[in-house]
């Protein structure tokens, strides 16, 4: 289980002011769970996502792993980042190798795991290409694949689809709902999207800035659902499907209208 | 059916095979290989120079001609000039060069890899390198000459703090350039400190220390000529100056050749080095 537990963050702006970037969050991902974090721009979902990486210390709360408490970042905790952030130097096998390499695993024996994850990723062929000669969403493809190469408990995805056009998109949510299936790995996902909070989560919570604060949860089943059918066209035209999504929306505009009515 | 045949003939000139394809408009230089225009200039050049010293328009003590300098370099080969032979010359340069940037090489990387991540670092060795740097290295040449001696030492000194400090230099900025994302993500792969170092920002600066170590042979190669003009009895420099003081202008002509060449070689290496080294480089 990885909680966290009241978790404040504020920044000091460069002109002096403090910034309240994060409002006492509390947040569980139990295990095999797909908690997808929502919200506009400035709502402190990556600010969180960077404080359960160890990438951000926490002004006060905690945040826990199984127990222990998050200080640094480490390989128990997955990371995949909207810009994919691959070495240039190293190919598509050394790259998904890097965090193995780290963990001073044997040579063949890394590649062969970079290999079997490459195929999970649909890359297979492509393991002596460099980053270069991919397109986004093959980049983001080996991203994902080297985060779970140092087989983390948790893993944490940063927007990752965010700059990937709408049909590749798609395609790269079915991956992972396959990659969350095959691996049973605990996912936090955080998106702008409604429609793909929607369809990922088991679990959505909904924020909302200044300061960021969580305003709403939904536990749901469609990824479940997806999962066993593997329909998606069915799951987003479904009523339920429609009648959330409405539901979410209003509530993030809502948040809009009462802060722009107290400013 | 009829219709759409008509427009296709009317569209499609049964006479033309080949579309004529259009490109857009460019500007500036472009991408087109300047080779053969670079070539043409060449022989322009020489062609002057032989036509000049030919018409007798400079007197050859000032402008020997091309054939001139030809058999002078066959001569100079043969006979060597000025107490050693031609080989002893270039051999003495190049040893010279070839020390200094080796071990400004060595000194200049750990040390601005070190200012770039340190803190510490920076401040205490950007002190001497900013009071230095600007100086042009033959102003303390004499001090050098005066510590040292006026042997080996002295020049491969001044060479490697000449030489030094754009290796150093780039490798600071090279660490600088260095995105967060990239380090946030080898921690999170379970990267400790020193893996970091060797794995991430070695690698990551290594295009800005390959054009650091291109700039110091070029600010290396001027400072060894004028070096070897003023404190020396071997070397291409020694060479040329000897030479010009017993008015042999074919000979000094000799001089700048193998420097130009030597020069150029050494460019190239770093350019073939860059290429084999980071192929990545402004691709991502």
């Amino acid at each position: 289980m990885l909680k966290v537990d009241h978790a404040s963050v504020f920044f000091r702006a460069r002109d002096g002011r403090t910034i309240h970037a994060l409002d006492r969050v509390s947040l569980d991902i139990p295990d095999n769970s797909f908690v997808v974090a929502l919200g506009a721009s400035g709502c402190g979902k990556s600010t969180l996502l960077n404080a359960i990486a160890g990438f951000l210390p926490l002004s006060s709360g905690a945040i826990t792993l199984d127990g222990r408490p998050v200080t640094r970042p480490g390989a128990d905790r997955g990371v995949v980042f909207q810009k994919d952030t691959l070495l240039p130097w190293k190919s598509v096998l050394g790259n998904v190798a890097l965090g193995l390499q780290f963990a001073g695993i044997p040579k063949p024996l890394r590649r062969a795991r970079a290999k079997e994850l490459l195929s999970l990723v649909g890359l297979k062929d492509f393991a002596d290409a460099f980053p270069y000669e991919l397109s986004g969403g093959m980049r983001q493809r080996v991203g994902i694949a080297r985060s779970l190469a140092a087989d983390p408990e948790v893993l944490l995805m940063d927007e990752p689809f965010g700059a990937l056009d709408s049909l590749t998109r798609e395609q790269m949510q079915e991956l992972i709902i396959s990659i969350w299936k095959a691996t049973r790995k605990r996912i936090f996902f955080i998106t702008h999207s409604i429609e793909e909070a929607l369809f990922l989560g088991t679990q959505v919570v909904v924020m909302s800035p200044r300061p960021g604060r969580i305003v709403a949860r939904f536990d749901l089943d469609f990824v479940s659902e997806f999962a066993r059918t593997g329909d998606a066209g069915t799951i987003k035209t479904a009523p339920q499907f429609a009648t959330l999504r409405e539901e979410i929306r209003a509530i993030l505009h809502g948040s809009d209208q009462i802060r722009s009515a107290a400013e | 059916m009829s219709d759409t045949i008509k427009t296709a003939g009317l569209l499609v000139r049964p006479t033309q095979d080949q579309p004529n394809t259009v490109d857009m408009k460019g500007f500036g230089a472009g991408e087109g290989s300047t080779l053969l225009i670079s070539l043409a200039t060449a022989v322009v050049l020489l062609t002057a120079w032989w036509l000049v010293a030919r018409l007798g328009l400079v007197p050859r003590l000032f402008l020997p001609a091309p054939q001139e300098v030809l058999t002078q370099i066959g001569t100079v080969y043969r006979d060597g000039y000025a107490g050693a032979s031609l080989g002893e010359h270039v051999s003495a340069s190049l040893f010279r060069i070839a020390a200094a940037a080796a071990i400004a090489i060595a000194s200049g990387i750990p040390i601005g890899l070190l200012m770039g991540l340190n803190r510490w670092a920076k401040g205490i060795f950007d002190t001497p390198i900013e009071f230095y740097w600007p100086l042009p290295p033959l102003a303390y040449l004499p001090l050098m000459i005066i510590w040292l001696g006026i042997g080996e030492t002295s020049k491969v000194t001044l060479l490697v703090l000449a030489m030094f400090a754009p290796i150093c230099l780039s490798a600071q900025a090279g660490v600088r350039s260095l995105p967060i994302e990239r380090i946030n993500a080898a921690r999170s792969l379970g990267a400790r400190h020193w893996q970091l170092l060797v794995s991430i920002v070695l690698p990551s600066a290594l295009p800005e220390i390959l054009t650091g170590i291109r700039i110091g042979f070029g600010v290396g190669w001027g400072t060894l000529v004028a070096a070897e003009l003023i404190a020396s009895n071997r070397g291409i420099g020694y060479m040329i100056m000897s030479a010009s003081q017993f008015l042999a202008t074919d000979v000094v002509f000799v001089g700048i050749g193998i420097i130009a060449a030597c020069a150029f070689a050494f460019s190239l290496a770093v350019r073939i080095l860059e290429a084999t080294l980071v192929p990545w480089k402004g691709k991502i």
